[in-house]
């Protein structure tokens, strides 16, 4: 067996242009050295039944051995204030905060502290492992604790909240619930003697849903808390929970409060990974691996779902003991894109022998995307990052249930899979729940993801299949990011005759499909050889390169449901969920949009009357009328998996030709719920006439046009025996004819003008 | 919060329908007759920690039956002696294990070709 993870490492950036620089960031837990090589990507899957691993090796000044360290990777999000004098000069305090508790049984959980763990030092509040609040302090070698006499409750709301008493040496602890019907009610205190006068330790920061270890300075934490955290107030003096409360109900602090040292306000700054305190002493702090933002407080009334609307009502941060951003590991290897490199797929490759004599090679993924104004082709084909990450590291075969009853055969793992079962410190794709049950919201690339490289699996190796007949065409093309025309706007697209998505384009920014529009209004052409493109809302995060954003909504084939008021995106402020319920329906770009998922078998297409049309012509030449189109391929057909199909009423445009259809699924064909109002029997392929995957063409404006397939198992036909195929021909012909820029005649008189 | 029962699933399968048996050692992966349908939903919810799946050796090529553990960060459990040449012989080997869990009886040393 191939080992593929004796080594793993992720470049930053992620995407580099030529002449730009690129870094390498590796770890080995067994190894000390690997053979370093970079190659680009023609074809990345393994299976046999298709072209296999195609690479090109590309000689650089990093080939040779590279020496290779183990660097952990710390996982578990926290917010850090730096100390500070205020923090020091403590006397006698109180703190309280509302907090939402997602997993009680995760063992003790510290939720505002500054307190080492390696000394015993300082103070902290947090649950037990039992999940009751409680407040420790540690005063010259004595460690104190006073514990509430219950455990909260899993997502309910409570006020939590400590005081010592300097000069008693006192301590309180309490917790009281928001809702106190039908056995909610978890209010409880405790009482405890501490010795007086504390010292607390200097240079030590304050920190937010985990404990520091030691004082290294890494800042590395422990006993991260699982939930949202609400409005923290930290007092000088003893006071009671009444007293906090009020003062976190005040939104901003009221002035002439002598007692106030800080009021964090998580409402502040969503965008960043900032916090801002409203107190007097500007105890502002940062958030360490991207902890979820823009989700409701415990003053949420409903009165709006969205955040920018009612930012003080969104003054909670949802913490988790898996959240990972960044890795923040040491360079290895950096490397300055030569010039004269083409744009593609690329990766480092690390090939060594492992410790039980087995070849180890793996991959380190990145993509060189070409910039505006730098064209080599009429075509470019969009490597879709964005759909990339949100499915980076994806779980959903080893987390979620019903996955084998929705793929319809034995779930096959590879060693990837194996490792990221056992190493979810790596952090798991937008697809995925967080160990709280919650759903993942960002996905980084300053990570190391196992499934958008060589040998992996996923939509990656998909469209190395796509780039892989591409290359046996002989048509020439760039390889431009998804991520650069978010950035670049239309101007990247319009160095191109015609434009290339690959099998599953899913995720995308308002920008791109901006960029998209212009450019097919402005005589751009572009092919969609995928299905369930265009379909979510994403945010790429505005000054954290690779980082991306999506909210799950309340519709949608999707695997965790957003919460209620928690579908805004918490980086752009925009709302999330289906393009479709944005009023940016797929149809209304591409012609088709997402109607299926069909997992069982493939199907073929047929031509219908509408390819007779001698405009499309060119489309079928060497294809008969009645020929079976794709009876092959993925599950034995180039319709399935996932599928899309006309719909005039959300925007396939009045000129579009549908030429052909695969239709005949049977009953695995499983409509998406945004594409049925109530349930009833007769929804699946065997019954219902909308489970389809649609070819189509249409022209736009200037010359401009647009051909799709309907289907991502389109592109896994492509290499059908030898590549001698009418799916392998059909995309030919489109993509010869669209590159080519004589216009398309004959669409009716006024747009006659235009072209 | 949207969640799933990992027993959901319910379906009671008659131990003497062995033509299902049959239908599923002709075609493993595919199209499949309403009631197989009805019984391959039951077994695919086979619930937390009792969940098999194939360890893949050699893409395409070669396959080891594996377990999913009931707990994230643990281990797959893999058995070693059960490493299969053919996809269609693993998707039968789960099905038998699947169909003794749930009906009590043994089809594996019959002959259903
Ligand atoms: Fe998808």
């Amino acid at each position: 067996m191939l080992n593929t993870v004796a080594v793993i490492g992720y470049a930053a950036p992620i995407e580099v242009a030529c002449g730009s620089t690129v870094e390498f960031k590796l770890s080995s837990a067994t190894l000390s050295s690997a053979r370093a090589q970079i190659v680009k990507i023609r074809c990345g899957d393994p299976d046999p039944s298709g072209p296999g691993v195609q690479l090109i090796a590309m000689p650089s000044p990093l080939d040779g051995e590279v020496a290779l360290t183990h660097q952990p990777i710390h996982a578990g999000s926290c917010g850090l204030v730096d100390d500070a004098p205020a923090l020091r000069a403590l006397d006698s305090f109180s703190i309280g905060c509302w907090v939402w508790p997602t997993l009680l049984d995760a063992g003790a959980q510290t939720v505002v502290a500054r307190w080492r763990e390696d000394t015993q030092e300082g103070w902290r509040l947090g649950l037990d492992a039992q999940g009751r609040a409680s407040f420790t302090v540690a005063v010259a070698g004595h460690t104190c604790s006073a514990t509430a006499s219950r455990a909260l409750l899993e997502r309910e709301w409570a006020f939590i909240g400590a005081s010592y008493d300097s000069t008693s040496g006192q301590l309180e602890v309490f917790q009281r619930s928001l809702d106190v019907l039908g056995g909610r009610d978890r209010s409880a205190s405790d009482k405890g003697s501490a010795p007086r006068h504390a010292a607390w330790p200097a240079g030590l920061p304050l920190s937010f849903a985990a404990h520091l270890r030691d004082d290294g300075t890494l800042h590395l934490t422990a006993a991260h808390f699982n939930g949202k955290i609400d409005r923290p107030r930290l007092h000088a003096g003893v006071h009671s929970l009444e007293a906090l409360r009020a003062s976190a109900a005040a939104l901003r602090p009221v002035r002439g409060d002598t007692d106030l040292v800080a009021a964090w306000d998580f409402s502040e700054a969503i965008g960043s990974d900032r916090f801002v305190d409203r107190g007097p002493h500007g105890l502002h702090g940062v958030l360490r691996n991207a902890p979820t933002r823009a989700v409701t407080g415990a003053n949420w009334s409903a009165r709006t779902p969205h955040w920018t609307e009612a930012t003080e009502e969104y003054g909670a941060i949802h913490f988790h003991n898996d959240d990972i951003d960044d890795c923040r590991w040491n360079t290895d290897l950096s490397l300055d894109i030569p010039t004269d490199w083409p744009s593609g797929f690329y990766s480092l490759r690390l090939s060594a022998t492992d410790t039980d004599g087995q070849p180890a090679e793996s991959h380190v993924p990145f993509f060189i995307g070409a910039q505006p104004g730098q064209a080599r082709a009429r075509l470019a084909f969009v490597a879709s990052t964005a759909t990339f990450l949100a499915y980076s590291n994806s779980a959903i075969r080893l987390d979620l249930q019903p996955t084998e009853a929705m793929l319809e055969q034995l779930l096959v793992l590879g060693p990837d899979d194996a490792y990221l079962q056992e190493h979810r410190e790596l952090g798991l794709s937008t697809y995925d729940t967080h160990s709280d049950g919650s759903g993942w919201c960002y996905a980084s690339a300053a990570r190391p993801i196992l499934n958008m490289r060589p040998h992996g699996g996923g939509y990656y190796q998909m469209d190395t299949r796509v780039i892989d007949w591409l290359d046996s065409t002989g048509i020439s093309y760039d390889v431009i990011t998804d991520s650069d025309i978010h950035r670049h706007g239309a101007q990247l697209l319009a160095d191109y005759g015609c434009v290339l998505t690959g099998c599953h384009p899913e995720y995308y920014t308002q920008q791109m499909l901006d960029a998209f529009e212009t450019y097919q209004a402005g005589g751009g052409r572009h092919v969609y050889l995928g299905g369930n493109g265009f379909y979510w809302r994403t945010a790429f995060h505005p000054t954290k390169p690779g980082r991306i954003e999506i909210r799950r909504g309340l519709t949608g084939t999707r695997t965790w449901e957003g919460e209620p008021g928690e579908n805004g995106l918490s980086s752009t402020g925009e709302p999330s969920g289906l393009w479709r319920s944005n009023g940016r329906p797929p149809q209304r770009l591409v012609g088709v949009g997402f109607d299926a998922q069909v997992f069982d078998r493939g199907c073929a297409y047929r031509r219908l009357p509408d390819s007779l049309d001698p405009r499309v012509a060119f489309i079928f030449e060497g294809v008969g009328e009645q020929e079976v189109i794709g009876d092959f391929g993925l599950r034995g057909g180039a319709g399935g998996h996932e599928i899309d199909r006309v719909d005039t009423r959300l925007g396939s445009p009045p000129h579009l030709l549908r030429v052909a259809t695969a239709d005949d699924f049977g009953s695995g064909g499983l409509a998406t719920p945004e594409e049925f109002g109530v349930s009833h029997r007769g929804l699946g392929g065997d019954q219902n006439n909308q489970i389809r995957a649609d070819m189509t063409f249409f022209p736009t404006a200037r010359g401009g046009a647009v051909f799709t397939t309907g289907s991502i198992a389109w592109g896994m036909a492509l290499a059908h025996r030898g590549y001698d195929n009418n799916v392998s021909r059909i995309t030919a012909n489109v993509l010869r004819r669209f590159i080519d820029p004589a216009p398309f005649t004959g669409f009716g008189a006024s747009d006659e003008e235009a072209y | 919060m949207l969640t799933t029962d990992a027993s959901q699933a319910r379906y009671l399968i008659d131990p003497t329908r062995l033509d299902l048996a049959r239908e599923f050692r002709r075609v493993p992966r595919g199209h499949y007759s309403l009631e197989l349908q009805q019984v391959l939903y039951r077994m695919r919810w086979s619930g937390v920690g009792q969940r098999h799946v194939l360890l893949m050796l050699e893409p395409g090529r070669r396959w080891m039956l594996a377990q999913l553990p009931a707990r994230r960060g643990e281990p797959l459990k893999t058995f070693p002696e059960q490493v299969f040449t053919s996809i269609a012989d693993a998707e039968w080997t789960v099905f038998c294990l699947r169909w003794e869990l749930l009906t009590g009886e043994s089809i594996s040393n019959l002959n259903l070709d």
